[in-house]
C-alpha cells in the first residue's frame, strides 16, 4: 500500500544508490567480452544444475536494454529483482523531489509463502530451461 | 552537544532515535510522522521507561566523537570479535551512516593491505594458475574462471580494484543486507525492520580484518562474519536462536552450496597441479 512519508531515510537512499550502480554496471559493462565473459556459476559447473540466483547477471543485461523476454527467460528472480531496483530507484527520486509518499509493505504470512513459492518456481524454471 | 540531544522512541516502528528538538517531525527511521513532547513532560513518547537502556547508548564506534576514531573503532573492533551479544546490543538503529562507514572503512583498509601482500606471492599464484591451466581434465567453467583470475592479474586491474574498493563494498554490504533482510521477511523474522538487519549486517563486517592475511584470511573471515550476523539478528531484532540461524544461513546456504563446490573443484584442480603428483 501506499502511505504518507517524510523524506526518503539513509537506507533508502542508500539502497537507490546500489541499484543505480547494479543497474548502470549492467548497461555499461561488456558481459560478452573477457574478463566478464570467462565467469561461470561453479554450482552448476559441478552439479550440472542451476543454483537459485542462475541467469540474474543475464536477466540484469536485457532488462536495462529493454528486452524483457529475454531477460524473464533468463531469470525472472533476475528480472523481478532489476525491476524492483529501478522502481526504488524512480521512486526515491521522486521523493527527493518532494514527493510524500512511500510504499509500505506488509509481510502476512500469505505473502511470505507467496514469495517462498515464487523462489521455489523461479529455480524449477531455470531447471526446466536447463 | 551530545547535552542538546533527547531520546524518543517511534511509536510506529519502535525504534529509538535522537533529536535535538521537541515537537511535530518525521520518524528518521521509518519517515512516520510523530510528536516528541519537551524534555519532563512525561507523554508516551517519551518517557523514561522507553529510554534505551544504558547498553543502547551506542556502540565505541558510534560514540567515536566522544572516544576518539582510533580508540572508537578498536573498542568496536574487540567487542564486535570478543563480545559480539554486547556490541550488538548497544548498537542504535539510527546510526546507519556510522554503521555503514565503519564497515566500509575496515574492509577497505584490510582488504587494501592484503592486496598488497598478494603482490608479494603473485608470481607463485600465477605459476599455480597456468599449471591448472595446462591439466586436461578440469572442467571447462573451471578453466574459464582461471583465465579470467589471470587477466584480472595486470597492475591495471589492481589500481582498479584498489580504487573501487570502498565503493564495492558498500554496493556489498548494502546487498548482503538486503538479501538476509528478505529472507528474514520470508521467514517472519523480521521484528524492527531494515535498520536491525542492517545494524547486524554491518558490524559482523568485522573480521574482514582478516582480509589482510592473503590466501586463508578471506575463507576465516567469511564463516566468522556469518556467525557474528546471526548473532547479530538475534541481538537487534530479538529473536530466537533457531529464528536468526535460519534467517542468516537462508541466503548462505545457497551461496555456500556453490562456494562449497567451487571449493571442490579448486582443491582437486590444485592437488593436481602441485609438482611430484601423479
Amino acid at each position: 500500500m501506499i502511505a504518507r512519508a517524510g523524506p526518503p531515510s539513509v537506507h533508502a537512499l542508500g539502497l537507490a544508490g546500489v541499484a543505480a550502480a547494479l543497474l548502470g554496471a549492467a548497461a555499461v559493462l561488456p558481459m560478452d567480452l573477457p574478463p566478464l565473459s570467462l565467469f561461470a556459476c561453479p554450482f552448476r559447473a559441478a552439479t550440472g544444475w542451476p543454483c537459485l540466483a542462475c541467469g540474474c547477471t543475464h536477466a540484469f543485461h536485457h532488462f536495462v536494454r529493454g528486452e524483457f523476454v529475454a531477460a524473464f527467460l533468463s531469470s525472472p528472480l533476475g528480472t523481478s529483482v532489476a525491476l524492483a531496483a529501478a522502481a526504488h530507484l524512480l521512486w526515491t527520486a521522486l521523493r527527493i523531489a518532494g514527493l510524500p509518499y512511500a510504499p509500505r509493505l506488509t509481510m502476512t504470512p500469505r505473502l511470505r509463502w507467496a514469495a517462498a513459492a515464487a523462489l521455489a518456481a523461479n529455480w524449477a524454471f531455470l531447471a526446466v530451461r536447463a | 552537544m551530545l547535552e542538546d540531544l533527547m531520546l524518543a522512541r517511534c511509536p510506529s516502528c519502535r525504534n529509538t532515535f535522537s533529536t535535538d528538538r521537541a515537537g511535530r517531525q518525521d520518524c528518521p527511521i521509518c519517515g512516520k510522522p510523530l510528536v516528541v513532547p519537551e524534555q519532563g513532560a512525561g507523554s508516551a513518547a517519551s518517557p523514561s521507561s522507553e529510554t534505551p537502556p544504558a547498553e543502547s547508548s551506542g556502540t565505541p564506534w558510534e560514540r567515536r566523537a566522544e572516544l576518539g576514531l582510533v580508540a572508537g573503532w578498536a573498542q568496536t573492533m574487540q567487542q564486535a570479535l570478543f563480545e559480539p551479544a554486547r556490541l550488538f546490543a548497544a548498537a542504535r538503529l539510527d546510526r546507519g551512516n556510522a554503521q555503514l562507514g565503519f564497515a566500509v572503512l575496515t574492509a577497505t583498509v584490510f582488504g587494501a593491505i592484503g592486496q598488497f601482500f598478494g603482490l608479494a606471492v603473485r608470481g607463485q599464484t600465477q605459476a599455480m594458475v597456468d599449471r591448472m591451466l595446462s591439466q586436461s581434465e578440469i572442467p571447462e567453467s573451471m578453466r574459464q574462471m582461471l583465465r579470467a583470475t589471470r587477466a584480472m592479474s595486470t597492475p591495471g586491474w589492481f589500481v582498479a580494484g584498489i580504487v573501487l574498493l570502498p565503493v564495492l563494498n558498500a554496493i556489498f554490504i548494502y546487498l548482503n543486507a538486503a538479501i538476509t533482510h528478505a529472507f528474514a521477511l520470508i521467514l517472519g523474522q523480521s521484528k524492527r525492520g531494515f535498520p536491525a538487519t542492517f545494524a547486524a549486517c554491518t558490524y559482523s563486517w568485522a573480521p574482514t580484518v582478516l582480509l589482510a592475511v592473503p590466501g586463508c584470511g578471506l575463507p576465516v573471515a567469511v564463516i566468522w562474519l556469518l556467525v557474528l550476523t546471526g548473532i547479530g539478528l538475534k541481538a537487534t531484532h530479538g529473536l530466537k536462536p533457531g529464528g536468526a540461524a535460519a534467517a542468516v544461513l537462508g541466503p548462505y546456504l545457497l551461496l555456500c552450496c556453490a562456494v562449497c563446490a567451487l571449493g571442490v573443484v579448486m582443491g582437486m584442480a590444485m592437488r593436481n597441479a602441485m609438482p611430484g603428483q601423479p
